[in-house]
């Protein structure tokens, strides 16, 4: 076989190959000593000044540049890194409704040089059994915005209301197709829990980025459940109209468009973002960072940014925040259960 | 859309700030396109918070610059060292590779360039008449109508090359197999991961390509008895394309541009299937069908051309209907919301200023990239006479560099490794990588498209021709994959025919 018939030079660049995947073996394996040695000279006993931080800071985005998650996180990280006086730089770790950058991040050393820009994925990752652990292996550092979910209709659909769709929706079962941004993805588990709350019942199609509100757009779907911010642009064209959001208040960036909760559907959903560390992470570390991250949820240029984007800013602090994602896991898993999606 | 407005608009993005920023642009999106792993998504996100400082005009200016820059880009690591930078580019790679072995990347080069200007700006000028009308067209297409022309197109240019369709058809039948690791593409179940959370993303497209082209060169070369001989130094003029080449691309050149406007209108890996489809049509056109595969320069010069059209083509739903199709538009309406703009129907009523100074800049960068392009043949054309004994070490590095910097993981690395390998394999057996890259980059949206379109009709498989547009498109794809049969009464199915 000619195949075999390998030169000197191709054995020498052969074992060169190997020599250099053996290399990167070595790289998946060993973590970053040089990380150890910085961690080793400051001592977590001394709250009272903390060398923190002396090199730029990782943030790990769960999903892809351009999306939602991935904009309000890279305004976060500039304004905070003038606080920190180090950058702040965002990394796009995508995969498995985010548990490829939470499996990540909680890999690292825990000295507060990764941090992780995480959501209710953390919560809906672990239950679809895309992960083997759960909130509990990070700390919160702050909470700062939250999103609701929208349900949409086209602009000429013959539903006046929120109330008349439902209503529509519980006498044709099935017959409403409703565009969510995946199965199992926080936009569908808000739509199960609208049909439980009511007793409508709804046809669940899977999109992904833009094509829930095109296929709205060319009459394949009656309806779609997205994030504001993906459909801002047709509603303010009157091609689309908002018929509730799913938050506590109306939205800044919306002001016409009614809660469910007015409408008399007790049906409240938020999706919330913020700023986690891993577990272990040194006490002054975090206090530093809920710090810097505190500023960026008092800057106007951020309340003016996140409205643009279809977001509210909502601060909360370490320890609020890591209790509200327990109380937050706690309902979430109560939701996927009901689809048939948790699996642990 | 006036006179004075199309004039006001190159006026607006002529001012010296706009200038820079279209320069700018117009570099980071070529440095992206030539560099395999960094796409133009990724590197458009990246300059978005500085856009927040450079208000509307100046940011979106620059972000376009990126955007249609990684286009012209692209071709270039493909022509040169057979490492696509961009999916886009890789049927670039088949016959741009091979000019370069014979001493004419230049050529190959300056068409490429050349024919990424014309689409470029045929294009534009396409977008700025038949935006409104073209958008209605994009959503005439639901799930049921991508999967039926997702089909047809695996079906047309599965047998790219014109070489064995049995070993055709087992590539793109191993590249669907490959697509389906990871998470399925509607969330919800990781499939052939074996609980290993990087697979769960999947096999990352520019790893694989990256393996089977380029890793897949170097251990070729390795293997290779005698040095490859070595490339004649060739005078400056002969750099760039002769008038026989010229000619010869030209056609190809606009069938490319309008293939690509029109592929561009559709969601998904659009510039990727608009180059793959401008290959296989000029293979079926050209009086040269014997040199494809060898280095014929109309399959330079129509895939070139097809996918910087599809940028454009792109450009209709997002600013037509605010819609996005691919992640870079996304990025790109993300920039458009963040200073306050709200593209789609109302964009040239609220904003026509900045509506005409980025349709300006688009007509100004298109001018930009070629000037940049065309002196730069010269300086890249030299890297094809690097000797392999130092151009195959890096490009190794490149690939690996690009492998990892796709999603940041090392899982990549090791896909990219083992692709080189399998990719060896490969090419010793003469089977071909590109319909495998195909076969990968269709298989997510086919299977996609078929859920969708199933849970829309709740299950009923007449769901899937109900729409007249559908239904065409499925006879046609029933057509082309019974086609060869009827005319060649099975004589090209012989499965191993003497190589």
């Amino acid at each position: 076989m000619k195949i075999l018939r390998w030169n000197k030079k191709g054995i020498l660049g052969g074992l060169l190959i190997l020599v250099l995947i053996l290399t990167l073996a070595g790289c998946g394996g060993t973590g970053n000593p040089g990380q150890k040695a910085g961690e080793g000279t400051k001592k977590p006993e001394e709250p009272a000044k903390v060398d923190f931080p002396t090199k730029p800071i990782e943030m790990t985005v769960l999903f892809g540049a351009g999306s939602g998650a991935d904009l309000l996180a890279r305004k976060v990280a500039d304004i905070a890194s003038k606080d920190l006086g180090q950058p702040v730089t965002v990394v796009n770790r995508t995969g498995a409704g985010g548990a490829v950058g939470y499996n990540y991040v909680k890999g690292q050393e825990a000295n507060g040089y990764s941090i992780v820009w995480n959501s209710n994925s953390i919560n809906t990752a672990y239950h679809a059994g895309n992960m083997n652990f759960d909130y509990t292996a990070f700390r919160g550092v702050v909470e700062l915005t939250t999103e609701p979910v929208s349900i949409a209709v086209k602009a000429d659909a013959p539903w006046k209301d929120i109330n008349e769709f439902i209503d529509y929706a519980k006498k044709n079962p099935g017959k409403v197709r409703i565009g969510n941004s995946g199965k199992g993805s926080f936009t569908h588990l808000a739509a199960v829990a609208l049909e439980n709350k009511t007793g409508a019942k709804f046809t669940h199609v899977p999109f992904g980025q833009g094509l829930a509100v095109a296929s709205l757009l060319g009459n394949k779907i009656e309806a779609t459940v997205q994030l504001p911010a993906e459909i801002v642009a047709q509603v303010k064209a009157k091609e689309v109209r908002i018929l509730a959001i799913t938050g506590e208040n109306r939205l800044a960036s919306l002001p016409d468009v009614p809660t469910f909760k007015e409408k008399g559907v007790d049906l409240t959903l938020s999706l919330w973002r913020g700023i986690a560390v891993p577990k272990g992470t040194p006490e002054v570390v975090i206090k530093r960072l809920e710090q810097a991250f505190k500023k960026v949820a008092d800057s106007p240029d951020f309340k003016a940014f996140a409205k643009e984007m279809g977001a509210s800013v909502e601060f909360r602090g370490a320890k609020d925040f890591d209790q509200f994602i327990a109380q937050q896991d706690k309902e979430l898993s109560v939701l996927m259960e009901q689809i048939g999606m948790k699996k642990q | 859309m006036s006179e004075p407005g199309i004039l006001s608009a190159l006026f607006l993005s002529l001012a010296p700030a706009n200038l820079l920023a279209c320069l700018i642009g117009a570099v980071m999106g070529t440095l992206v396109g030539v560099l395999p792993g960094l796409g133009p998504a990724a590197a458009m996100a990246l300059v978005l918070p500085a856009t927040f400082r450079l208000g509307p005009t100046a940011g979106l200016i620059m972000l376009a610059g990126i955007y249609y820059g990684s286009m012209y880009g692209g071709s270039t690591t493909s022509i040169l060292v057979n490492v696509p930078g961009e999916p886009a580019s890789v049927v670039t790679a088949i016959d741009g590779y091979q000019m370069a072995r014979k001493g004419r990347a230049g050529a190959a080069l300056a068409i490429s360039a050349i024919g990424s200007f014309i689409a470029g700006t045929i294009t534009v000028i396409a977008l700025q008449i038949f935006a409104p009308l073209l958008a209605n067209v994009a959503l005439a297409f639901g799930p049921a109508e991508y999967f039926s022309l997702t089909l047809l197109g695996l079906i047309v240019l599965s047998n790219l090359t014109g070489k064995s369709r049995v070993k055709s058809l087992l590539m793109v039948a191993v590249g669907l197999m490959i697509s389906t690791i990871g998470m399925d593409p509607l969330g919800g179940v990781g499939r052939f991961t074996f609980n290993y959370t990087p697979a769960q993303g999947g096999l990352s497209f520019i790893a694989v390509t990256a393996g089977l082209f380029g890793v897949a060169e170097v251990l070729s070369m390795l293997a290779e008895r005698e040095t490859p001989r070595e490339i004649l130094p060739v005078r400056w003029r002969e750099l760039y394309p002769s008038r026989e080449e010229f000619q010869r691309s030209l056609p190809p050149i606009f069938r490319g541009t309008v293939v690509g406007f029109l592929v561009g209108l559709i969601p998904g890996p659009a510039a990727t299937i608009a180059s793959f489809t401008s290959y296989g049509l000029e293979r079926r056109l050209s009086r040269h069908r014997d040199e494809f595969g060898q280095g014929a320069i109309e399959a330079v010069a129509g895939p070139e051309s097809a996918n910087n059209a599809a940028t454009s083509g792109g450009m209709v739903p997002l600013l037509s209907l605010g819609l996005p199709f691919t992640p870079a538009t996304a990025v790109l309406l993300s920039g458009m919301l963040i200073h306050g703009i709200t593209p789609g129907p109302l964009l040239l009523r609220d904003h026509p200023n900045i509506f005409w100074a980025v349709i300006g800049s688009f007509y100004l960068g298109n001018i930009m990239l070629l000037i940049l392009n065309l002196p730069l043949v010269g300086l890249f054309a030299n890297v094809a006479r690097i000797p392999p004994r130092y151009l195959m070490p890096a490009v190794l590095v490149l690939c690996i560099i690009g492998a990892y910097s796709d999603n940041n993981s090392l899982f990549d690395v090791w896909v990219m490794l083992a692709a080189g390998i399998i990719g060896y394999l490969l090419r010793h057996y003469d089977y071909e990588p590109a319909p495998l890259v195909l076969g990968l980059v269709l298989g997510p949206v086919i299977e996609r498209s078929l859920l969708q379109a199933l849970t829309m009709s709740q299950g009923n498989i007449a769901g899937l021709w109900a729409s007249p547009i559908s239904a065409t498109l499925l006879v046609a794809a029933a057509v082309a994959a019974l086609w060869p049969l009827f005319l060649q009464g099975g004589r090209d199915l012989k499965p191993f025919r003497s190589n």
